[in-house]
């Protein structure tokens, strides 16, 4: 018999008790650990170059087009290495339940800028010599059998070719790999001029710039001089890192970062509720054993000790199987929002802070039964009883 | 012994350190033990003294084995030397066949028992007992006086009993009056007596 597997007895003397509160704990976790996961994917670069790009779009919103004539503009500010232009497609495969991420981009500069997306450079070659080319991500390739060479039809929800129709015919030139899982490997890209031609409408326009600073520019000088070149013309813009701006498109449809903060604040004082009234409950009803080893010789911190490794290993395994669990159905989330948010993972460090939250928490769930023990008359206790 | 609220439970729990008196001095074995901390006490009390209580306040969730070995989780002894002491405090009160029981699978007198190997496992100089035949039926309690006989005259423990029982008085070398003695001192309402107790 040691003092540990005294603790391990105590934890499972109630075992539905010990259950319901492990998986309060559990329900906690799993949903700190969820949003974790998705903050994590909000904030990691989706490549180590992203802190040098920036993006440009219009002022008012993204929807509305900027001339394509800015990108020799922005090209001549001070920082400034090289300048791309995309425009969203709004493209899927056969109907729109399959919906893809199509750009058209400028087929010159683009991959110089976004060179995480590895394309072998004799595919490259023919992708910029073939003007109805298109390179698409493995997943793509995988998902729907297409190889090089393949005829690809795909509608536009947006835009209209001069024929007056919605479906566009793509010849697939390249497929590219990726090295990181932070780069998503579901894109498809094809010429910026070809669309510009075929497009009915909107031509010598473009969605936004994609700007590559040099590694020692100020970004926040530079932002400010793109947007200062363009403030007072027709078409004023908005410039952003490319980080914020994947940040701000996720925001639009919740404010991650305010749901973890509540969230956290609600699971800690969950947790502090639900496991403290155990605790407080449990040592209520030892009260005549804890002043019985008072009188063999325990010191109250020895029993102090006990009630805190009890509470724990309440709090440990509910925060196992909590991040456990989370991390289960991170991959699944990972896997269907691979197009819209890459990048869903756990960082390393996020468990360190689960330890810490967990070692914290069950240090204050013990501060109750700490002073209920150190205050405890034995005499009193064992003569009542 | 004595009548119910003339302090013999008091006196008791003065002796083994468990309550600070409001008046006078504790003197146990020589050492002067009311003005200790409460750490040194509780270092004291596990050295010196063994408890039996009328309840016998085992843990329900250890063996009979475990919960005589739990005084020994305080000492430097190993597993092994802790088990060996265990088991031999066990055959001392007859119980080494019902060492891996839990207690609510023992009878009163079993657990009683039980409580006492747990009190003289960590081999203390002295006993206090509690009414240890309280629950107790006459034939049990009759076992358990004659156990608590043998440890005062094979292993020289000295055992301080607090008794309503006249039959368990008789096992006694000597009985104190508790009311006699309070009546034969010049104590005036709530002040202490003005003479000593001296159990030797």
């Amino acid at each position: 018999m040691n003092l540990l597997m005294l603790v391990w007895k105590n934890s499972l003397r109630k075992k539905i008790r010990f259950s319901l509160t492990c998986l309060s704990v559990m329900v906690a976790f799993f949903l700190l650990t969820t949003l974790a996961g998705i903050d994590h994917a909000l904030n990691i670069s989706t490549s180590a170059n992203n802190q040098y790009r920036l993006m440009t779009s219009h002022k008012i919103s993204m929807t509305q087009s900027l001339p394509i004539n800015y990108q020799q503009k922005i090209a001549t500010i001070e920082g400034v290495e090289a300048v791309s232009y995309v425009s969203w497609f709004g493209g899927f495969f056969q109907n729109e339940k399959n919906q893809l991420g199509i750009t058209a981009v400028e087929h010159n500069s683009y991959f110089s800028l976004f060179n995480e997306y590895k394309i072998l450079t004799e595919q490259l070659v023919n992708w910029k010599n073939n003007r109805t080319g298109i390179i698409i991500g493995q997943a793509i390739a995988n998902k729907y059998g297409w190889k090089i060479g393949d005829k690809v039809p795909l509608s536009s929800s947006i835009w209209m070719n001069r024929e007056g129709s919605f479906s566009w015919e793509f010849t697939v030139e390249a497929i590219y790999q990726t090295e990181d899982v932070a780069t998503d490997d579901k894109r498809m890209f094809f010429q910026h001029k070809y669309f510009d031609k075929a497009r009915a409408y909107a031509q010598n326009s473009t969605s936004w710039f994609s700007t590559k600073i040099s590694p020692n520019a100020n970004s926040d000088k530079v932002i400010a001089a793109i947007d200062n070149l363009f403030a007072n013309s027709t078409s004023a813009t908005r410039t952003t890192t490319e980080q914020v701006f994947i940040k701000e498109q996720a925001q639009q449809f919740v404010d991650m970062a305010m749901v973890i903060k509540v969230v956290l604040i609600a699971v800690f004082f969950t947790l502090l509720l639900i496991v403290c009234n155990s605790m407080i409950q449990t040592i209520r009803e030892r009260l005549n054993e804890t002043a019985m080893m008072k009188a063999l010789g325990f010191s109250s911190f020895k029993l102090i000790q006990q009630v805190y490794l009890e509470s724990l290993l309440l709090l440990a395994t509910g925060a196992i199987t909590g991040c456990l669990l989370a991390n289960l159905t991170l991959a699944q989330v990972q896997q269907k929002m691979a197009d819209f948010l890459p990048g869903i993972a756990i960082a390393p460090s996020y468990y360190f802070d689960v330890a810490l939250l967990v070692a914290l928490a069950a240090a204050v769930c013990s501060l109750f039964p700490a002073i209920s023990i150190k205050r405890l008359a034995i005499s009193k206790t064992l003569g009542a009883r | 012994m004595g009548p119910s609220g003339m302090g013999k439970s008091t006196l008791l729990h003065l002796i083994g350190g468990l309550d600070h008196p409001t008046h006078g001095e504790v003197h146990v074995g020589g050492e002067r033990i009311d003005h200790l901390s409460e750490a040194k006490l509780t270092r004291w009390r596990a050295q010196n003294v063994g408890f039996i209580f009328q309840s016998h306040h085992l843990l329900p969730v250890l063996s009979a084995q475990a919960n005589v070995e739990l005084p020994l989780a305080l000492t430097p002894l190993n597993k092994k030397q802790r088990q060996q002491h265990a088991a031999t405090a066990l055959g001392l009160v007859n119980m080494s066949e019902r060492a891996h029981h839990l207690p609510k699978e023992l009878s009163g007198g079993q657990e009683q028992r039980i409580a006492i190997a747990r009190a003289i496992v960590s081999d203390p100089k002295i006993l206090l007992c509690d009414e240890p035949t309280g629950n107790l039926d006459r034939k049990t309690a009759d076992e358990i006086l004659a156990l608590l006989a043998k440890l005062n005259k094979d292993f020289g423990k000295t055992i301080i009993m607090v008794t309503h029982d006249q039959k368990a008085a008789e096992y006694a070398s000597r009985v104190i009056d508790l009311e006699q003695y309070i009546n034969s001192t010049d104590c005036i309402g709530n002040e202490p007596p003005q003479k000593s107790l001296e159990i030797n």
